[in-house]
């Protein structure tokens, strides 16, 4: 029987949103498939790995009657990558196989029942409703989330902390040595509300942001958010746990502050970077009158200095860090300078943009 | 090639017996088993040495045991005492060096290769080690004192009980032809039949085969051979002993029937499971989870998959896929998980908290 006849990229567009969160090898073999349904004029896709779901609409005008199909979902869009686009494609459905036809190419697919696939069973204990332009979401993610955790037992730190107090949304995220926090202003204000986003959610949310002016909507339930925008919806589960106060952690009195041009900085560290150690990715930094010293040496003895000239006259001071934190804070920021507000060898750093109070990152020292 | 280190192997001799001798000496004469109960398919875990000459040994059914000797002392596990009597050895062991790997309550290497103690005499430590044990902890020890992990072990075996055994550096070479291939690590039974089968018996027999035949007939095992047989071991002993698997497993009163019984008997074990990963303390990330199933004759199959959040419906569908092997009713069933390795250090930043 067939199911749809359409062009390659009308299937591939909704099945590639879906499929980045699709588990290949999974104990329960449906969750290595994408959901398929067409439901008058409109396709939807769905990929699950049972903590996030999202699915992908395309209003293509399709024809003929609705139905509903499980399929691998790497097969799938493998076999659609590979067939030349524009190609159109046909669909059928024999004793439980799907057969994609295209051209003089032709494949039989197991399917699993459409009825076996686990949705989320969505949350209706809406707390809030967030709106704002899909690329300043973007923006902000992107000023923190490469300092989430990845795989570490505080499983509450593997994610991304988002909150909503007054018409502030806050962004934290850290692996217990860094932490980055950025905030935006909403035009409405909103009662307090705290989640834990999974790590997976954030980099797929990420991923999938377009940076354009057009709407994202967050709706924030107990136990689930769900992230709507353009042809997409993410339902997440959130982290159940208890995410560290990062007011306690930011500091206040560290005196030696400075000014430096990113590129700059960044620049001068990628090269030190290049003799760090490998495993420890150690590098000093030393302030001095008027200059920032940065040293690196690696376990055959190897050195890289650099120095980098900026308007600082405060106490010396000679501390040691992990050169990828820094690095990930200037790679990360699109601003042309950052400030530096440093205390003692034991103290974190403070980097927040000028003129900005919606940004910070802070850095622990390493004992070198 | 071997650095001069000094290795302790030590072995508390029939560690539970021996902590019920100590607290009820009439014990000590008599055949003494701790175990589980014959009527509930229990196991032997000890026996003390009288029980050995009627053929009893450790992970025995009881039922069996109980039929080679039918006078014997069945004493339920208590784990409290054993745990205290460990906790005391260890306590001495801490004097002598900070490199201990603990292998069981019982059992531990030392490393006393940097010791200043007994003027640096590995072999007048073990001595002094096994006396405290015997006055403080009142049961007794066998050592063995080599060069390596290998041979330490091997050695403690040779006095026991009370007993210890020394392997100098320059007694490798004369001592390893004689010895039985199946004592050294990671040969059990099956493996030594099949190297028995290409007339490997002894070292003396692995060491007439060079390299590349023992790893082209054996792999991986064959170039261990190769080094074994030789009384060459360089792996160090590990003070911080991380731990790669965390699993509970229930031999049931009366087989389960069928997967639905096996299904329904997963949910307490599962929850066992997770009472003791939140119990323990290591920072680890679980990777895999791991399903046992025993059949009732004996044979068994294990299956596991990648998951680093093992849920109960990961269990279920594990058991799911594995018992159809078999299908025959369970006698044992066992659900884990396996640690992924620790993730690469964030260096030494110091922590925000």
């Amino acid at each position: 029987m067939q199911l749809l006849q359409a062009e390659r990229d009308a299937l591939l567009k909704p099945l590639a949103t879906v499929t980045g969160i699709v588990e290949r090898r999974h104990t329960l073999p449906i969750l290595s498939n994408v959901l398929i349904q067409k439901s008058g004029d409109m396709l939807t896709c769905t990929g699950t790995d049972l903590e996030i779901q999202i699915a992908a609409t395309q209003s293509e005008g399709f024809s003929g009657s609705d139905f509903a199909i499980t399929v691998s979902a790497k097969k799938f869009s493998d076999i659609l990558r590979a067939i030349p686009d524009k190609s159109v494609v046909t669909l059928e459905e024999n004793e439980s196989r799907l057969t994609v036809k295209a051209g003089k190419s032709r494949f039989a697919l197991q399917t699993l029942p459409a009825g076996d696939f686990p949705t989320l069973s969505v949350d209706t204990s809406l707390k809030a409703t967030v709106r704002m332009a899909q690329g300043q979401l973007k923006a902000l993610l992107g000023r923190v989330q490469y300092a989430m955790a990845h795989q570490d037992i505080r499983y509450y730190l593997n994610g991304l902390f988002l909150v909503t107090e007054g018409n502030l949304l806050k962004l934290v995220a850290t692996d217990g040595h860094r932490l980055g926090f950025a905030s935006t202003e909403l035009p409405t204000s909103f009662d307090k509300n705290e989640v834990i986003l999974p790590r997976k959610t954030i980099l797929e949310l990420y991923k999938l942001l377009q940076d354009v002016d057009d709407e994202v909507t967050i709706d924030i339930a107990s136990n689930q958010v769900k992230f709507s925008f353009g042809n997409v919806v993410i339902h997440s589960k959130v982290v159940d746990g208890k995410f560290p106060d990062y007011n306690r952690v930011i500091p206040q009195n560290n005196d030696k502050l400075l000014s430096i041009e990113r590129t700059l900085l960044l620049a001068a560290l990628q090269r030190a970077a290049i003799l760090s150690n490998e495993k420890f990715r150690g590098v000093r930094v030393v302030l001095t009158d008027g200059v920032i010293k940065i040293l690196c040496n690696n376990n055959e003895q190897e050195e890289a200095q650099e120095e980098v000239e900026v308007a600082y006259t405060g106490a010396p001071l000679d501390i040691g860090f992990n050169i990828q934190y820094l690095l990930d804070v200037l790679t990360n920021s699109q601003v042309e300078n950052l400030n530096f507000a440093f205390g003692d060898v034991n103290s974190s750093v403070l980097v927040t943009i000028p003129d900005n109070e919606h940004f910070k990152y802070i850095v622990m020292p390493m004992r070198i | 090639m071997e650095t001069g280190r000094k290795i302790i192997h030590i072995d508390c001799d029939c560690f539970y017996a021996a902590v019920e001798m100590r607290d009820r000496p009439e014990l000590r004469d008599v055949p003494l088993a701790i175990g589980g109960r014959a009527d509930q398919r229990g196991v032997i875990s000890t026996c003390n040495y009288v029980a050995r000459r009627y053929g009893i040994h450790s992970a025995m059914p009881t039922s069996r045991a109980l039929r080679l000797c039918p006078t014997l002392t069945l004493l339920p596990h208590s784990f409290e005492r054993y745990r205290d009597a460990s906790r005391r050895v260890h306590a001495i062991f801490k004097g002598y060096t900070a490199h201990i790997q603990p292998l069981s309550l019982d059992e531990a290497y030392l490393d006393v290769s940097d010791s200043a103690h007994c003027k640096g005499s590995a072999t007048l430590i073990a001595a002094e080690i096994r006396d405290r044990i015997r006055q403080e902890v009142g049961i007794t020890a066998s050592a063995g004192i080599a060069p390596n992990k290998l041979l330490a072990k091997i050695a403690s075996d040779w006095n026991k009980p009370d007993g210890q055994f020394v392997i100098r550096p320059q007694d490798v070479a004369d001592f390893m032809p004689e010895l039985a291939i199946a004592k050294l690590w990671g040969i059990g039974r099956v493996t030594a039949e099949r190297l028995a089968r290409h007339g490997l018996v002894s070292c003396g027999d692995a060491q007439t085969w060079p390299l590349q035949r023992l790893v082209a007939e054996f792999g991986n095992l064959g170039a261990s051979l190769y080094r074994q047989c030789r009384g060459i071991d360089e792996r160090p002993v590990h003070n911080d002993g991380v731990r790669k698997s965390l699993s509970v497993e229930t031999t049931y009163v009366e087989d389960l029937p069928d997967l639905p019984a096996c299904a329904a008997a997963l949910a307490p074990l599962y929850d066992d499971l997770v009472a003791r990963l939140t119990g323990h303390d290591g920072e680890l990330m679980p990777h895999k989870a791991v399903v046992k199933i025993k059949y009732r004759d004996f044979t068994q199959t294990t299956i596991e998959c990648v998951c680093r959040e093992p849920r109960g419906d990961v269990y279920q569908a594990l058991l799911e896929r594995a018992w159809p092997r078999g299908a025959k009713p369970v006698r044992l069933l066992g659900v884990g998980v396996r640690f992924a390795d620790l993730p690469a250090p964030q260096g030494d930043s110091l922590p925000l908290w």
